[in-house]
C-alpha cells in the first residue's frame, strides 16, 4: 500500500484538498499544489504511476502517442529545454541557444562535453548530427519516421568537437522548438542502429538517452520500471532538482480500464493516474486527490469541416453548422472546469494565439435560415433535402481524445433540430485511421494537436502534414492555396513577429471561411496524491518525473 | 448396516446420445475432423482479418501524426508483403505455420513464437485455476442445491447458475476490484505479488464457467436421483453423502464432462476480458492488442492455438467417455 490513510479520512480531508486543488491549480502549471511544498525533498522510494495504454514505440519522433511520449520524456535530453509556462527556451545539452543566420536556415548549437548515455558512451557533437539527421530525414528502409517537428532540413555537420551545425533548404524557425521536444530526444550511437520494430515494445532496456530515468526491467504490454540515474547532473538551469532524480525507481503500470485506473489511486495503491476523464474527476477529488491539468499548448479538440466535398462546398452549409452547435451546452454537460471553451482553433497559451470573439456563436435560427438559403429543404422525417439528397455527414470517432463519442452524440442531437444528420464512423483505431483521409468517408473531422510552437497549425491543416481539412485535390494541390500559403508561412517566417501575423491571419481565415469549429482547450488530466511532490510536465503535458519525490 | 443391491449397469438407459466407440477407426475418424476443424478454422480466420478494413500497416503508420506521405506508406507496405494478393499471403503463411514458422509480429516486429510463449504461461495459470475453482464451485452448488435442508435453501441455490450466467465477466471482475480490492483493501491490484494478483481473476472467470456446470451437474444429478436404482438404495437406507459419492457423482459425471470441453471456448474469451479488466499479461491481453493493431501473423497463431486446444479438448473427452462409464464399453461389445 502506497498511501495508508483510511477511507474515512480521505473523504473528510478530501473536501478540504479538492478545493485547494481547484482554488491553486491554474491550468497552465502543473504542479501538485495540495501540500504547500515547503520541506525538503526525500531522496529514495518508488513511485508508482498508472498508464492508460501500453507504448508502441520508443522513436523520439513516434513520441506523440502519450504513453510514448512519457516515456521518452524522461528517457532522453535534448539540445534545449522549454519551460512549460513561460515556453521560452533555455540550453539543455547545447550550453547556449543556438546562432541562427538571419533568414533561419542555419543553426550553431555549442554543446557540452560532459554528458554521457547511460551505457557509458559520451554524448559527442557527431553523435548529435547523427541524432538530428535521423529524425530530419527518417530512414524509409527501417521504416522511420521523419519528426513531425522538423522542417525542410538538409544536413549536420560537426564543426568541431563540442560545436554542430544544422541547415536547412528554406527558413526554418521552428527548430529551435523542435529539438527542446521530446520528439527531438538524444539517442546513444548503438539506439540509433536500431529500425523500426527496434524501439518497439520488448526492447525498452536497450533504448539508451542521456536523460534522469533509465528503463531496467520491462513487461511487454504490462508495466516498466524506469530507475534512477544516479550520475545525471547536467539538468537545465531551470530544473528544481539539479542532480539525480529523487525517485529511486518509478514504476509505470498499464491500466486500460478507467475504473481500475481510478480505484487503484483513491484506494491508495497508486501515485499518480494519468488520463482521469472528466465524469471520473469528482470521485478523484472526494477521496482527497488533487486533479492536476497540464496545458497542451496546441490546436484546440474540435471538427475540420472538409470544404473539398460537394456538401460543404457552400459556406453558407458549414457557418450553419457551427451556429447549429451549442458548445457551451456540450462543455458544461460532460466536461470539466479543466477543459476550458475554446475561443480561437489554437489554445490561449499556444503560441500565435488570436482571439476569434463570437465566431463560434450557438444561433440555431440563423443556421436555419443559412440552409433555407442554400437551398436545402427539410424532409418528411426533418433532415433537410436538396435535389433529392439527404443533408447527411459523417464524421470520425476521435479515440485517443477525451469522450469523443458523447460529443458527437451531442452535436448530432443538437444539429439534427435544424435538419443535419450526421453520421458517427464506427470501427476501431485501425479503420478510424484507414478512413481519416478519405473525404468520401469522413467529411467532418475531430481531432487536436499539441505543440508548444508556432507550427502547431502548420501539423493540423497543412496538406503536407495532418491535413485535417483535406485541403487537397485529386492531384494533390490545394483546393485553398491562400490557407495552404499562410501555413507554409508560419513555418517559414524567421521572425517571431513574422510568425506571429502568420498564425493570427491563419486563424483569421479559418474563421472568416467557417472551416472549423474549436470545442474546448485540451489539457492532460492526472491525478496525483497529495503526498507526491514536484510533479511538471513538459509544454505538451507528458509527465516530467525528475523533480518528484515522496513526502513521508 | 443396510445392504445395498448394486443395480445392473445396463438397468438405466442413458439420457444423452452416448459417445461413439473407441475404436481406432472411430479415434482416426476423430482425429481427422478435428484436423479439419483447425484448417477451416485457420482459412476462415484469415479471410475475415482480411476483409476488415484497415491493415497493420495503416494501423501503424497511416496515423495522420506521423505525416507519412501515400508513397511512403505504399513502401512500408510492399516491405511487409502488405501489397501481395489475399491469397499470396495466405498460401505463405499457412507455409509457414506447417514449417512451424509462426512469423513476426507486424506490431512489434518480435517473433510471434516468443510472444506467444510469453504469453502462454500466465494465460495457462488462469485458465487451469479457473477452471478447478469452477468445479469445485459447480459441484458445491449442486450437491447444496440437491441435498440442502430446506426447499428454501435448495430453491436458492438451483437460482445461482441462471445468475451467474447472466452476469458479464467485465462486471463481475470491475465490481470484485472495487470492493476486495478498492473498498476493503484486501488485496492490491497494482504491484500485487504473482499470488495475489491471481486470486480475483481466477475468481472472475470461475464464475461465469461454474453456471453452466453446475446447471448441467443439478440436472444430472435430477435425472440419476429419480432413476429406480436410486429409489432402491433410499428405501434401503442410504444417507444423501453416500448417495452423492457412489452412486449419482459417477452416472452424473460424463454430461458435465461434455459440457467442460465445450466450456474451454468461455474460457478464452474469458481470459481477454480478465486479463484487461485487471493488467494482467497473457493470451487474452495479446488478442486483444493484435485486433486493435490488425496484427495478422499474432491473431492467426492465437487463432490456431485456440483451434488447437478447443479440438483436442474435445477430442479427449470423447475418447475419455468410454473409461468413465462403462455402459459405453459394453455397448462396444454387444
Amino acid at each position: 500500500m502506497v498511501h495508508s490513510t483510511s477511507p474515512r479520512r480521505v473523504g473528510i480531508a478530501g473536501a478540504l484538498v479538492a478545493a485547494l486543488a481547484l482554488s491553486a491549480c491554474s491550468a497552465s502549471e502543473a504542479s501538485s499544489p495540495a501540500a504547500g511544498g515547503d520541506g525538503e525533498p526525500v531522496v529514495g522510494g518508488t513511485l508508482t504511476y498508472l498508464e492508460h495504454q501500453a507504448y508502441t514505440s520508443l522513436y523520439p519522433p513516434s513520441a506523440g502517442f502519450y504513453p510514448n511520449g512519457a516515456l521518452v520524456n524522461n528517457l532522453t535530453a535534448r539540445l534545449l529545454h522549454q519551460d512549460p509556462e513561460t515556453l521560452e527556451l533555455e540550453p539543455w545539452i547545447a550550453t547556449a541557444l543556438p546562432e541562427v543566420n538571419d533568414d533561419a536556415t542555419e543553426y550553431a548549437f555549442d554543446i557540452r562535453t560532459d554528458v554521457t548515455y547511460s551505457d557509458g558512451t559520451p554524448l559527442t557533437a557527431e553523435n548529435v548530427v547523427a541524432n538530428i539527421e535521423l529524425f530530419g530525414t527518417g530512414d524509409t528502409d527501417r521504416a522511420l519516421i521523419v519528426s513531425e517537428a522538423i522542417n525542410d532540413f538538409t544536413a549536420g555537420e560537426v564543426v568541431d568537437e563540442d560545436t554542430v551545425r544544422f541547415t536547412f533548404s528554406a527558413p526554418a524557425p521552428g527548430f529551435a522548438q523542435a529539438v527542446s521536444t521530446i520528439n527531438s530526444g538524444l539517442l546513444a550511437d548503438a539506439t540509433l542502429e536500431r529500425d523500426s520494430e527496434g524501439f518497439g515494445p520488448g526492447n525498452a532496456t536497450e533504448i539508451i538517452g542521456a536523460g534522469p530515468f533509465v528503463v531496467e526491467s520491462e513487461e511487454v504490454g504490462t508495466s516498466i520500471r524506469l530507475a534512477a540515474r544516479e550520475d545525471y547532473a547536467w539538468a537545465p538551469a531551470s530544473a528544481e532538482n539539479q542532480g539525480r532524480p529523487y525517485v529511486d525507481a518509478v514504476d509505470i503500470v498499464i491500466a486500460p480500464e478507467d475504473s481500475v485506473r481510478i480505484g487503484a489511486l483513491t484506494s491508495g495503491q497508486a501515485h499518480i493516474a494519468r488520463q482521469v476523464e472528466p465524469q471520473h474527476e469528482a470521485e478523484v477529488s472526494a477521496a482527497g486527490i488533487p486533479i492536476v491539468a497540464a496545458e497542451t499548448n496546441g490546436v484546440n479538440n474540435g471538427l475540420s469541416f472538409r470544404f473539398g466535398h460537394p456538401l460543404l462546398e457552400d459556406i453558407r452549409v458549414r457557418q450553419a453548422l457551427i451556429a447549429g452547435i451549442d458548445r457551451e451546452a456540450i462543455v458544461s454537460s460532460i466536461f470539466s472546469e479543466q477543459y476550458p471553451l475554446a475561443t480561437s482553433s489554437l489554445s490561449q497559451t499556444a503560441l500565435g494565439y488570436a482571439d476569434q470573439g463570437d465566431a463560434y456563436a450557438f444561433d440555431p435560427e440563423l443556421a436555419n435560415r443559412l440552409l433555407d438559403e442554400a437551398g436545402w429543404e427539410p424532409g418528411a422525417d426533418g433532415i433537410r433535402v436538396r435535389d433529392g439528397e439527404r443533408l447527411h455527414l459523417v464524421v470520425n470517432e476521435a479515440l485517443p481524445q477525451p469522450r469523443s463519442r458523447d460529443v458527437i452524440t451531442l452535436v448530432a442531437q443538437q444539429l439534427r433540430e435544424v435538419g443535419v444528420e450526421l453520421e458517427l464512423f464506427q470501427g476501431d483505431q485501425a479503420a478510424q485511421t484507414a478512413a481519416s483521409a478519405d473525404v468520401e468517408q469522413i467529411q467532418i473531422y475531430h481531432s487536436m494537436v499539441g505543440r508548444a510552437d508556432f507550427d502547431v497549425i502548420k501539423s493540423q491543416y497543412s496538406i503536407e502534414n495532418r491535413s485535417t481539412l483535406q485541403n487537397a485535390d485529386a492531384d494533390g494541390e490545394p483546393i485553398d492555396a491562400e490557407l495552404e500559403e499562410l501555413l507554409q508561412r508560419v513555418a517559414s517566417e524567421p521572425t517571431v513577429d513574422g510568425r506571429e501575423e502568420a498564425s493570427a491571419a491563419i486563424q483569421a481565415h479559418l474563421t472568416e471561411q467557417a472551416y472549423v469549429l474549436p470545442f474546448f482547450e485540451e489539457p492532460q488530466v492526472y491525478g496525483v496524491q497529495p503526498n507526491v511532490q514536484g510533479f511538471r510536465t513538459e509544454s505538451v503535458g507528458r509527465p516530467s518525473l525528475a523533480a518528484v519525490w515522496l513526502e513521508d | 448396516m443396510s445392504v445395498v443391491i448394486r443395480p445392473a449397469p445396463e438397468a438405466a438407459p442413458p439420457r444423452w446420445r452416448p459417445a461413439a466407440p473407441p475404436t481406432a477407426r472411430f479415434a482416426l475418424r476423430r482425429v481427422g475432423q478435428a484436423l479439419l476443424v483447425v484448417v477451416a478454422t485457420f482459412v476462415l480466420a484469415f479471410l475475415l482479418l482480411h476483409a476488415l478494413p484497415g491493415d497493420a500497416i495503416v494501423a501503424r503508420y497511416a496515423s495522420p501524426e506521423l505525416g507519412l506521405t501515400p508513397e511512403q506508406l505504399e513502401a512500408l507496405r510492399v516491405a511487409y508483403g502488405a501489397d501481395q494478393p489475399w491469397w499470396v499471403q495466405l498460401g505463405l503463411s499457412a507455409g509457414g505455420f506447417l514449417t512451424g514458422d509462426l512469423g513476426t509480429s507486424l506490431q512489434s516486429g518480435a517473433e510471434v513464437s516468443t510472444l506467444i510463449a510469453a504469453s502462454l504461461p500466465p494465460t495457462l495459470a488462469l485458465a487451469g485455476l479457473g477452471f478447478a475453482l469452477a468445479a469445485v464451485l459447480a459441484v458445491g452448488i449442486a450437491a447444496a442445491a440437491t441435498f440442502a435442508g430446506t426447499e428454501w435453501l435448495r430453491r436458492a441455490f438451483r437460482s445461482l447458475p441462471p445468475l451467474f450466467v447472466s452476469i458479464p465477466v467485465f462486471w463481475i471482475g470491475i465490481v470484485l476490484l472495487q470492493v476486495v480490492s478498492f473498498r476493503l483493501g484486501l488485496i492490491p491490484v497494482i504491484n500485487a505479488s504473482p499470488a495475489e494478483a491471481l486470486v480475483l481473476p481466477v475468481v472472475t472467470i470461475a464464475i461465469p464457467i461454474a453456471a453452466p456446470l453446475a446447471q448441467v451437474l443439478i440436472r444430472a444429478i435430477d435425472d440419476t436421483l429419480a432413476e429406480p436404482f436410486v429409489i432402491v438404495a433410499r428405501a434401503r437406507g442410504a444417507g444423501p453423502a453416500w448417495l452423492l459419492g457412489r452412486e449419482v457423482a459417477r452416472n452424473a459425471l460424463l454430461p458435465t464432462l461434455t459440457i467442460a470441453g465445450v466450456l474451454f471456448g468461455e474460457l478464452i474469451a474469458g481470459a481477454v476480458v480478465t486479463e484487461t479488466v485487471f493488467a494482467r499479461s497473457g493470451l487474452g491481453r495479446l488478442t486483444a492488442d493484435a485486433v486493435a493493431t490488425r496484427d495478422i501473423p499474432v491473431l492467426q497463431a492465437v487463432v490456431v492455438i485456440s483451434a488447437v486446444a478447443f479440438v483436442v479438448i474435445n477430442l479427449a473427452v470423447d475418447l475419455l467417455a468410454p473409461a468413465i462409464d462403462p455402459r459405453l464399453r459394453k455397448e462396444v461389445r454387444a
